[in-house]
Parts: structure tokens; C-alpha cells; sequence
């Protein structure tokens, strides 16, 4: 299901996503774009278009959630990444499967497919 | 309609009481006026309960002035400002139904919100009957303001903690790509722990709130020192420049895995190589930019990997995207070049 796919992957924190970034090419994503803002977010949201997206929820004390709102716009399915417990997160990510850090390299990868497959 | 300027019998029987409350109590009202305690008294012999002395403590915490509140029946001056909750709470503790004393949230006059701990007691006569109710207020603003920050730097805590375990995670994952030797393999995850936990000592006594690239380098570079036991083989130069926690663990991290190169077959590999770390910021159309070198020399002769490791990967890919800047490993045979250039990272304000 996750067979060359293109996946924004929104993270702040170099090592958690060079691992988010591994699992998703040994599952045959062919496109991984990385952002680690808000700002850098919107701007490949802007002239790229993606089959799905992973989102952490705090992007160095900025919270991300313009960025689900327009992945929401977009109609892009996403998985929510967190450190915070799930009762911390706001509106914008409502109805969006979320993964609270760690989680295994299973559950992202079943959390996708489950969305590209919906 | 009775004359606005004339008191009403009821406001003449309140004003009797108060007399007669200063009268009976007269150093304890002295006192009472000048504790920060706010505290009234009540006349409970009467249906209404009406305050029959409120001291300068309780009139600020409220707002409200003595004449506005003496004569006042206390169940419904508190219904001024307490929600129907809250007031649900007082009237147990004027009733004498609860075990604790309810902290309950008040609208002043002004309509700002304090909150306050209530305790009500009943005063009673020698025939044991309820003659008055104290009831005192003890100020919980600044209490719960403290505890509303308390569990906002909890909450980040445990955010940092989960992301720093996330981040082991990921180190062991890079770890048991390195080799199949067990012994490799555990010297990999462990080196880089303990680079982690080398950052998070530094902002540790920092509170958390920056550190210094000066000392994030010299910390990065300890160890290898030490095994060497020849400091002067490093040369670092520039100004302790104030780095974010974010940019203190991303560039503690790059500086291990050029270290830990250098260490295994660069310039720290032989008896002769050194290594020179100087930085500079300059100002540009963008901003401030942080611009760092590293490099090698009297080394074994360098000859480029044949497939990007780890640490360059961290470095070109990871430092990059976390910093929002550039930053390359070279490997030209006279010793390892790396250069990075990234905007000169802010610290938030008020930190």
C-alpha cells in the first residue's frame, strides 16, 4: 500500500526523522519530503502535491497545527506524531490517528496504509 | 418610597451590631484590621446572616467598600461574585456541611477572578447556640498561577522525555545498521548516548534555557581528549555564542560524529593530526549566519567513503533540515573539511 507513495513528513528533531524516513523507504515510499516548520510546511504544501503525511504536533515550541489545517484543506490524510499525551492536542488534528513518540516502525506504517486504504 | 439619604431600619439595626461587635472585640478588631488574612464576621442570630465586620484584608481581595458590604447578608454578597457552583460550595461551608475547606473562584467588583481557600466556623454562645460565623478567605492566586506553571513544565517534560527516547530509538536503529559485531555495534548506540546526555548536562545547568557553543564543543570533544590525554591537538576558536536547546543537542550530535571520524581514521587517528574548529557569525541579506569549519589536518591521508555513514548523513541531511541551513563533509587527502552555515539560531524570549 505504501509502494511508491509521496510522503511530506513534518519533524523537527534530525534523528526522529531520519528514522521516520527509513521505515517509510524500506516500505517502498519513493518520495519523502521533510519539513521542519510551519512555514516550511505550507511552503512544499503549496507546489507539491502528496499521497499522505506524517505530523509532530510541537515544531520547536511552534505548534503545527496550520499545517494540519491545510493537509485537512488539501484533503491529505495524515498521522499525528506526538511527544504530548493525547488529551493535549487541539482541534485541528481531531479524527486524525495519532502515534505518541516512541512508537514502533509498525504502527506508522500500518497507521498510513490504514489511511491510504480508507 | 423611603428617602434615599434616611437609613432604612434595617441598615439602623446593621450599623447597631457592627457597634456592638467593635465594642465587645475592640483589640481583636485592631488586630484583625491589620492582618492580610481577609476575614468578616457574621450575625448568624439573624435569618439573614448580614456581615457585621469585614477588615481591610477581605474588603481588597473583594473590592468591595465596608458600606457596601456591612449589614450584607454573606450567602448573597458572596452570590455576587461566585458562580452557581462555587456559591453551592460557600453555602455548605456557612451550613456547616463540609469537611474541607472549598477553594472557590470570585468575581471582585471589578470583575477580575481571584481564588481563594474558604473556611467557615461557627461561634458560639455559653448555652452552645450559633451566634456568630467567621469565615476567612485565604488568597490562592499567586498559588494557583504557580501551579498552572508547575504543570505546563511538567507537560514539557514529558514531552522531552518521550522525544529523547524517540531519539534513542533512532540512534539504535542507525547502530545496528553500522555492523554485524555485537561489540561494534553496542559502542555505536552507547557513544551517541552519551553525546546526548554530554548536551543535556551542559543546558541542564543552564535551567534548560541555552548553552554555549564554546562549551557544547569542548564537552563534544572531552572524551577524545581524554583518551588521547593531549588537549592541544584541538584548537577551537570563537565566541561562546548562545545556542537554543534545539540547536545545542543537533550541533552536540554533529560534533560527536566528526569526533568519533577524526578518532577512527582522521586527524585524531595518528600521532601527529590536529583538528581546528573556528567559527564566525556574519551579517547577510538573511539575517546573521553562524559559519563553522572543521578541519583536519596531519592525518592519514583521507580517502572519501564509498558510502555516506551515519555521521555524515546527521550532518548533511540532519543539521541541515533541523537548523534550516547548509552543512558539507568533504574529503579532500589531506584532512576532513566540514563547513556549516546556518542562520544564527534565536534563543526565545523571555528565556
Amino acid at each position: 500500500m505504501l509502494e511508491g507513495r509521496s510522503i511530506l513528513v513534518v519533524e523537527d528533531e534530525m534523528l526522529v526523522l531520519m528514522n521516520i524516513e527509513e521505515v517509510l523507504k524500506d516500505h517502498g515510499c519513493t518520495r519523502i519530503t521533510a519539513a521542519a516548520t510551519v512555514e516550511q510546511a505550507l511552503t512544499v504544501l503549496d507546489t507539491l502535491s502528496f499521497d499522505a503525511a506524517v505530523l509532530d504536533v510541537n515544531l520547536d515550541g511552534e505548534s503545527s497545527h496550520p499545517v494540519a489545517d491545510e493537509l485537512s484543506a488539501q484533503g491529505i490524510p495524515f498521522v499525528v506524531s506526538t511527544g504530548y499525551a493525547q488529551l493535549a492536542l487541539d482541534d485541528s488534528y481531531k479524527n486524525q490517528p495519532v502515534l505518541t513518540k516512541p512508537y514502533r516502525d509498525e504502527a506508522l506504517s500500518r497507521a498510513l496504509t490504514q489511511l491510504l486504504g480508507r | 418610597m423611603p428617602d434615599a439619604d434616611e437609613p432604612s431600619e434595617k441598615q439602623n439595626a446593621a450599623e447597631a451590631d457592627v457597634e456592638g461587635f467593635r465594642d465587645d472585640l475592640g483589640p481583636f478588631v485592631v488586630a484583625a484590621d491589620a492582618t492580610r488574612m481577609a476575614m468578616v464576621f457574621t450575625n448568624a442570630e439573624e435569618a439573614a446572616n448580614p456581615i457585621v465586620y469585614a477588615n481591610q484584608a477581605f474588603l481588597k481581595l473583594t473590592g468591595w467598600s465596608r458600606d457596601e458590604v456591612l449589614g450584607e447578608s454573606f450567602n448573597s454578597l458572596m452570590a455576587r461574585g461566585a458562580s452557581p457552583d462555587a456559591l453551592n460550595e460557600i453555602e455548605k461551608a456557612v451550613a456547616g456541611s463540609h469537611d474541607d475547606d472549598p477553594e472557590i473562584c470570585y468575581r471582585r467588583k471589578d470583575g477580575s477572578q481571584f481564588w481563594a481557600s474558604l473556611s467557615v466556623s461557627p461561634v458560639k454562645d455559653e448555652q452552645g447556640k450559633v451566634v456568630q460565623h467567621f469565615a476567612s478567605l485565604v488568597d490562592l492566586t499567586s498559588f494557583k498561577a504557580e501551579q498552572a506553571t508547575c504543570k505546563l513544565l511538567i507537560d514539557e517534560l514529558n514531552h522531552r522525555v518521550k522525544n529523547t527516547l524517540a531519539t534513542v530509538q533512532s540512534v539504535v536503529r542507525q547502530g545496528l545498521k553500522t555492523s554485524t559485531d555485537p561489540a561494534v555495534i553496542r559502542e555505536s548506540i552507547e557513544s551517541r548516548i552519551f553525546a546526548l546526555s554530554r548536551s543535556h548536562d551542559i543546558l541542564s545547568r543552564e535551567n534548560w534555557k541555552s548553552a554555549g557553543l564554546h562549551d557544547l564543543i569542548d564537552a563534544s570533544l572531552e572524551p577524545f581528549a581524554v583518551t588521547d590525554g593531549r588537549v592541544e591537538r584541538f584548537n577551537v576558536e570563537g565566541c561562546n555564542l548562545r545556542l537554543p536547546p534545539k540547536a545545542a543537542l543537533a550541533l552536540g550530535i554533529a560534533f560527536h560524529e566528526l569526533a568519533t571520524n577524526a578518532f577512527k581514521y582522521g586527524a585524531l587517528s595518528n600521532d601527529a593530526g590536529t583538528v581546528s574548529v573556528f567559527w564566525k557569525v556574519q551579517s547577510s541579506q538573511s539575517g546573521n549566519r553562524l559559519i563553522l569549519h572543521w578541519r583536519e589536518k596531519d592525518g592519514p591521508e583521507v580517502t572519501p567513503p564509498t558510502r555516506k555513514g551515519f555521521g555524515s548523513k546527521v550532518i548533511e541531511r540532519g543539521l541541515a533540515h533541523e537548523l534550516d541551513g547548509e552543512a558539507h563533509v568533504e574529503y579532500p587527502p589531506t584532512g576532513v573539511v566540514c563547513t556549516i552555515d546556518i542562520p544564527v539560531p534565536q534563543i526565545a524570549e523571555g528565556s
